[in-house]
């Protein structure tokens, strides 16, 4: 396909991606950064079907970014953290240190039941408990696992936009 | 009173009483009483040099003091400039010398004392030298002055004899050569003043003859290629103080031998001459920054760097010899004042460095780049200066090595419509070498600030590293000064070189360096090192105000280094000077080629799991291994297979003496 021919269509298609919802209430936490958050994701013990999630939620069909979120390497760079899983005892000082790492100001979102309550690995030996027995939690995504959709709709409150 | 001949007369005295002093002194004070005549002498010689440069001449003819030719000595301003430069490097190095040498047992011996103010006088007393003789004389007690301060702390190992010993031969070297091109020269003239050779106008083959042996002697003293491979063992074994003296001082007499016996004595000569000297500083100045940048010992990367920089003097020197000839005579004199600027700058620079590795060296217990680390803190006089030299030893602007290599580009550049196949040639090839040795120069320098000051310590060496005696910090304090002067003013130097080109039979460029910018007339060019000095100040100055008001009222956390969540980095982890010069080793491998040696040791059960790695590396001086050794090996087989004649047997010598007793006199019954 050309360039050209590639121009033309598209022109011819226009664009095709759904309106937006409205955009929901802002978090009380986030009005600071000011419409724009870069999150940082620890896997803190999850089976990976979150991850997967996420992974769509910022593909192209679902396309976090365009709200003003976005995936960064290190929590160096990022306003909030993203974990996911139970925090198994492995993980529990690697993820309060990438908090520490966060500057401030700096929120912490669990994603997915396992993150939230523990989830089916509730009580395991190799867990330590939920993402809020390790660090303060400040936003929280249901579901097992949640999908693209919700994660957009909850950096949305962060972002406002 | 004549200034120079008193300053002079002055520092001769004062050395000689240092060197008694040596002698005399108890071990507990010799080192302060012997530093403080040294520098004494120094500050007499900076004066009656800068008298000599602003043409206060001064000669002097002792006949009975020297048998045949008597001590010639005269002050012109081409010598005023070497003697000014030596002393105001020894007023650094002695002052550095006391606090570097008291209180160790070594150092502070009566032998290396003594002879530390008599190398200087040695010093000064070559480029005062008038006469063949006296030159002579001098040139070899200095070369003896600096072997027996080389060999000063011999007892520390093999190495520092080995030094000693290439050391020795190749500045004998360089004395055998001189002494057959200057005996030859003054023959010819048919008198041994300079006055005779001048008057004699030596030309054609004789004169060839008498510049390319002199060439050998000098450029082995300025430690050019191929002849520089004592300049790497001696630079480092050698205490600071003498590393100082010999780096900044001792072998830019190699560069005034070239300019007095090339330009002045022999008047010029063909282009040729001029043309090889050119390319024997091209092919040194690249081939000593390569050296320098894969060294991982911090003393043998700056021996190396001296390399470099005498071959960026020698480029100018070349230049202005080969412009000559071609008869741009104002250029020559451009490329003439760029090469003694250089070498001014890098006598600055190489005082700075030398010292700070010397007081690193003695903080630490080690030469090795890749054990300190985390210096700058520890050190942080010693550190900052070293960064102000390195500064300096990059051609970068605000460096003190920077206006003499933009005057020497200056005067290539606009050399091209000189005209001719081989200015054609040679240069936009010398301008491209320049630029890249520039460049090499600054990965070289950033390597040893960077790995030697930065970051953590790599060894407890380094980690237990304080800061050097006050005294000592004090000598590299006023060679910093010495540097960031000449970064910001230059002109302060150039106004005063125009009589030392003039003198050494060059037009003298006029520029006008009296202000804040530096303007040539020859050529259109000027540059404002003190209004860029000023401008980079204020704007670093204005950055850092900024940040503070525009930080707001966010609030400032030291947080924890942030390691992925893995264990803390380990100093292992950084880079080291190896490493660092990897990528450039890798890019030069044809020219440097390596010496690596990878050793893996798998393990017995299964081949997957290694035991043990050993990693080897070494980056041998190819002039050292392809041109000695095949020398050094035919000499030792020699040697070997001479042993027969010596068996021990008394007949046998006795034979020797009476048949080599009757071949002489059939020889002389059958010439006669």
């Amino acid at each position: 396909v050309s360039l050209l021919e590639l121009a033309a269509r598209i022109r011819r298609i226009g664009r095709i991606a759904e309106p937006p919802a409205p955009a929901p209430a802002l978090h009380p936490a986030a009005q600071v950064f000011a419409g724009s958050v870069q999150l940082r994701h620890v896997d803190a013990g999850s089976c990976n079907g979150c991850e997967i999630e996420i992974a769509a939620a910022f593909g192209p069909v679902y396309d976090a970014e365009r709200y003003g979120a976005r995936l960064v390497a290190s929590p160096r760079h990022a306003d909030a953290v993203l974990v996911t899983g139970p925090v198994t005892r492995n993980m529990a000082t690697a993820l309060r240190r990438t908090r520490e790492a966060v500057p401030e100001p700096r929120m912490v979102i669990a994603f997915g039941d396992c993150a939230c309550d523990g989830g089916v690995f509730t009580d395991s030996y190799a867990v330590v408990g939920p993402v809020s027995s390790v660090v303060p939690v400040d936003l929280q995504v249901p579901g097992c696992p949640p999908g693209p959709q919700d994660l957009v709709a909850a950096v949305r409150t962060l972002t406002g936009r | 009173v004549n200034p120079a001949g008193a300053g002079f007369a002055v520092a001769l005295g004062l050395g000689a009483a240092g060197a008694v002093a040596g002698c005399l002194a108890p071990a507990g004070r010799r080192a302060v009483v012997v530093g403080v005549a040294t520098a004494g002498c120094g500050v007499a010689a900076v004066a009656a040099g800068l008298a000599g440069m602003s043409g206060q001449g001064w000669a002097l003819w002792l006949p009975q003091l020297l048998p045949l030719t008597g001590l010639r000595l005269a002050i012109d301003p081409l010598g005023g400039l070497f003697i000014a430069l030596t002393g105001a490097v020894t007023v650094c190095a002695a002052v550095f010398g006391i606090g570097y040498t008291r209180g160790h047992v070594a150092l502070c011996g009566r032998v290396p004392q003594a002879v530390f103010p008599l190398f200087v006088t040695s010093l000064l007393l070559v480029p005062a030298a008038a006469g063949v003789g006296t030159l002579l004389v001098a040139w070899e007690s200095m070369a003896l002055c600096s072997t027996l301060l080389v060999l000063t702390e011999h007892r520390r190992g093999p190495q520092v004899i080995s030094a000693g010993r290439w050391y020795a031969v190749m500045t004998h070297l360089s004395l055998v050569a001189l002494l057959l091109g200057m005996v030859g020269f003054a023959t010819a003239a048919g008198g041994d003043s300079y006055s005779a050779l001048r008057d004699a106008h030596l030309s054609g083959a004789g004169a060839s003859a008498v510049f390319v042996t002199t060439l050998v002697g000098f450029t082995t003293k300025a430690g050019l290629v191929p002849l520089h491979v004592w300049l790497p063992r001696a630079h480092p074994e050698a205490p600071a103080h003498v590393s100082v003296l010999m780096s900044a001082a001792m072998v830019t007499t190699g560069v005034y031998g070239v300019v007095r016996v090339g330009l002045d004595l022999l008047g010029g000569g063909p282009g040729w001459w001029w043309l090889a000297v050119l390319c024997l500083g091209l092919v040194s100045a690249l081939y000593g920054v390569l050296q320098a940048c894969v060294a991982g010992d911090l003393k043998r990367l700056l021996a190396c760097s001296t390399t470099e920089n005498m071959g960026l003097a020698v480029v100018g020197v070349g230049a202005a010899g080969f412009l000559r000839a071609q008869g741009a005579g104002h250029l020559a004199g451009l490329a003439l004042t760029a090469a003694f600027l250089h070498l001014v700058a890098h006598a600055a620079v190489k005082t700075v460095l030398f010292a700070a590795a010397g007081s690193v060296a003695q903080a630490t217990g080690t030469r090795d780049l890749d054990e300190m680390g985390g210096l700058a803190a520890r050190m942080p006089v010693t550190g900052t200066l070293f960064a102000v030299g390195a500064l300096g030893a990059c051609a970068l602007p605000l460096g003190a090595g920077f206006p003499g290599e933009w005057l020497l580009l200056q005067a290539l550049v606009h050399a091209l419509p000189v005209g001719g196949t081989a200015t054609a040639v040679v240069v936009p090839v010398a301008v491209a070498v320049i630029a890249l040795t520039a460049g090499l120069a600054t990965v070289a320098f950033v390597k040893a600030f960077g790995v030697g000051f930065l970051a953590r310590p790599r060894s407890p060496g380094a980690a237990g590293a304080s800061e050097a005696d006050p005294i000592a910090s004090a000598g590299l304090v006023l060679g910093g000064g010495v540097c960031v002067l000449l970064a910001v003013w230059p002109g302060l130097v150039v106004d005063r070189l125009s009589d030392a080109v003039a003198s050494a039979g060059v037009p003298a460029a006029s520029m006008d360096g009296a202000g804040l910018m530096l303007r040539l007339q020859v050529v259109s060019g000027s540059f404002g090192p003190l209004l860029l000095a000023v401008s980079v100040v204020a704007a670093s100055g204005a950055a850092a105000v900024a940040v503070r008001f525009m930080h707001g009222g966010r609030v400032r956390r030291r947080a924890r280094l942030w390691d992925c969540g893995a264990g803390a980095p380990t100093a292992r982890m950084q880079y080291t000077a190896t490493a660092f010069a990897e990528p450039l080793q890798r890019i030069f491998e044809d020219v440097l080629r390596p010496d690596a040696d990878l050793e893996v040791a798998p393990h017995a059960e299964s081949a997957y799991y290694l035991q043990r790695v050993a990693y080897r590396l070494k980056v041998p001086d190819r002039v050292e291994e392809r041109l000695y050794r095949p020398v050094l090996n035919t000499v030792r087989r020699v040697g070997v297979a001479s042993r027969r004649l010596a068996d021990g047997r008394v007949h046998r010598y006795l034979s020797y003496g009476f048949l080599a007793f009757t071949g002489l006199l059939i020889g002389l019954a059958v010439t006669r």
